[in-house]
């Protein structure tokens, strides 16, 4: 029998969804599980909690990539692609990658250091919003193109809208070529003709800031222009890569979420905002969905006191309500999806995974809802 | 811990921040004057209780309730308006390409403003005598978003924002001006996401007055000798056992937060099969009590 998330064939798993649906666990469920059917696989985490990474054998402090240990994992029978099946794990450094891009694209030792020493990009790199997002699309590059790799399995970090990640290359390459950033660049005894009135205003705008806020930005701000120029070319030619990958016929699009009713709404967003960016959400994945409820009938059957009948009793009334608001939210969500998204519950384990055998486990459980 | 005027509430997502939210507002509202601001750009809050924001000011969710959205790019907007006179240049046009490298170049500016509005806010609110209450981030976000002022006085040693630094600082460390909510489920990882930031509230932070609520809290059902009894039921054995786990997660959670030095109020898991407008009714007027009875 085919597993519902079908892999065959597939080079790029990319998994999506809003914060706190179990997205990295269930990431890490796929890649052993894949692992497990005999392939070589590689698996990047944005963010795992201590849990996974102790479940995965992995050292805390390390940013490469870090083999897990798959002996105690039963294989299928027949591997499929390799004699050897492989699972190696990444934790994703945004700081780090940005780093080894700027290394890589530098036309120049002295413009490298220019832009690692600048104030400007110290803080771009490690905080702004996207940047994340971007060095994730980065480090995704350089696992696909590696060839002993079948696939690979990303997670992306939470996000409030869906686009977040897969607009990252393009928001930072027109945050760095914007015009206003150019011009900024260039001293104002050197600007030629042509210079609108709104570009005057930014000027002003940023040294009445720099009097006003002691920053001094002004000048940070064409420094590091001026030591990105010549590495706008390289980026941009990544983030052309990236998109064709995104869109090509073997990367599985995966969106994540839970099945309460407050989530419906964002995951209905994020499945619109997909489509329209021409991104077929290929599965939905309704992460630590309740299990079918038992028989009450069971329960008279049973050869125990009439006391615990009682309270067994009352344990299925209660989790039936509550398996009902969850089933009620999901039927809810189904009719909002477009038809060929398939739709895949993951039931809950009932406690946080601890080893590898339970993250198997979430992946055999996957069940077409 | 006495709610302080401004009470702002975040967790890990997926902990019922927003519901959290939208009920203690209801709740205080029974006896106070409340302003709910969401800084949640989903607006789950407002939503709960019925409002709908469309980014034009606040809107009335009944006669002591008002609810407003707070977007920490208006706020970067409006600072830069005050700051630059520069009137006869098309707003519009000053504001797309200033907005882009601005906060570029100074990440954390935005939400630093946002903090120096709430501190405002929250003094405003005193003098009214009403609360404010503000669904915040997921709690990795609002510790970043609180970690700015520090941040700012680092980047800035001179100057005005050096100087509301400062003044943002000892509003956060103010137990009669701020305080913080962590709401909490009964579950592992949620337990310990709330423990840490509690810790990091306290300690890099300086915020003294924290709280949690503990959220679909479960009280135990079945002993050890009865879960063993029912191995024979395979499927009802599990169900008890999803249970058990809930309650001793409830505890560990009453017990660890204890004794971190954080009052928690619990809410009570509802087992029903819809919520609507009168369990959050309820739920605020639990929390209310709670964090108001031990003042």
């Amino acid at each position: 029998m085919k597993h519902p998330l079908d892999l065959d064939g597939r080079r790029l798993v990319i998994c999506l969804g809003p914060g706190g649906v179990g997205k990295t666990t269930l990431c890490a469920a796929l890649s052993v599980y894949a692992a497990a059917t005999g392939i070589a696989v590689d698996v990047m985490t944005v963010d795992p909690a201590p849990r996974l990474l102790d479940a995965l054998g992995l050292d805390p402090v390390r940013a490469d990539l870090q083999e897990v240990a798959l002996d105690s994992v039963a294989l299928e029978a027949r591997p499929r692609r390799r004699a050897k099946p492989r699972l190696r794990a990444l934790r994703l450094d945004p700081k780090h990658t940005f780093d080894t891009l700027v290394r890589r694209h530098a036309p120049s030792d002295t413009a490298r250091d220019a832009i690692l020493n600048n104030r400007v990009y110290q803080n771009l790199s490690s905080a702004l919003s996207g940047v994340g997002d971007y060095m994730a699309m980065e480090k995704l590059l350089d696992l696909v193109a590696e060839p002993t790799t079948d696939l690979v399995v990303i997670d992306t970090p939470p996000a409030a809208q869906a686009l977040d990640f897969l607009d990252a290359p393009r928001r930072l390459l027109d945050l760095l070529n914007s015009r206003a950033l150019s011009l900024l660049a260039s001293s104002p005894g050197l600007m030629r003709g042509g210079l609108r009135m709104f570009d005057i205003a930014a000027r002003a705008v940023l040294s009445a800031f720099d009097r006003v806020t002691g920053f001094h930005l002004l000048g940070d701000v064409q420094s590091f222009v001026t030591s990105f120029e010549g590495m706008y070319a390289g980026f941009a030619q990544r983030a052309e890569i990236a998109g064709k990958l995104l869109r090509a016929p073997e990367t599985m699009v995966v969106l994540v979420t839970t099945p309460e009713s407050e989530r419906l709404e964002q995951t209905q967003e994020f499945a619109r905002a997909l489509a329209q960016s021409g991104l077929g959400v290929d599965a939905l994945v309704v992460n630590r969905v309740m299990p079918r409820m038992p028989k009450a009938a069971e329960i008279e059957r049973a050869r125990i006191p009439v006391s615990l009948k009682r309270k067994l009793a009352r344990n299925l009334k209660d989790f039936s309500a509550l398996k009902a608001r969850e089933e009620r939210a999901l039927a809810k969500l189904k009719t909002s999806l477009p038809p060929q998204v398939r739709v895949i519950a993951a039931p809950d384990l009932g406690r946080e995974p601890h080893s590898l055998a339970d993250l198997l486990e979430i992946a055999r459980r996957l069940e077409t809802s | 811990m006495k709610l302080a005027r401004l009470v702002f509430v975040t967790g890990k997502g997926g902990t019922g921040k927003s519901t959290v939210s939208a009920a203690l507002a209801l709740g205080l509202a029974r006896g106070y004057d409340v302003t709910l601001a969401d800084l949640d750009q989903k607006l789950s809050a407002a939503r709960l209780l019925g409002v709908e924001l469309n980014g034009s000011g606040p809107a009335r969710a009944s006669s002591r309730l008002e609810v407003m959205a707070l977007d920490s790019r208006r706020e970067l907007e409006a600072f830069l308006e005050r700051i630059v006179p520069l009137k006869a240049i098309s707003r519009r046009m000053l504001r797309s390409r200033t907005f882009g490298y601005v906060s570029a170049a100074l990440p954390g500016l935005d939400a630093f403003l946002m903090l120096e509005r709430l501190r405002l806010m929250a003094g405003e609110s005193a003098r009214q005598g009403r609360y404010l209450v503000v669904d915040a981030p997921a709690s990795g976000n609002a510790l970043e978003m609180l970690s700015v002022a520090r941040g700012v006085k680092g980047i800035a040693p001179l100057g005005t924002l050096n100087r509301l630094a400062s003044e943002v600082e000892s509003f956060l460390a103010d137990p009669a001006r701020f305080c913080v909510l962590l709401t909490v489920t009964p579950e592992e990882m949620a337990i310990r996401e709330a423990i840490e930031t509690a810790v990091h509230l306290r300690e890099k932070l300086g915020i003294s007055s924290i709280g949690a609520v503990l959220n679909g809290a479960v009280p135990p059902l079945f002993d050890a000798a009865e879960l063993a009894a029912l191995s024979a039921i395979e499927e009802h054995a599990r169900l008890a056992l999803r249970r058990d786990a809930l309650a001793r997660h409830t505890a560990n959670a009453r017990e660890q937060l204890a004794a971190g030095g954080v009052q928690v109020v619990e809410l009570p898991m509802l087992f029903r099969p819809a919520l609507g407008k009168a369990e959050l009714r309820s739920l605020g007027l639990r929390l209310a009590e709670g964090f108001t009875r031990h003042t």
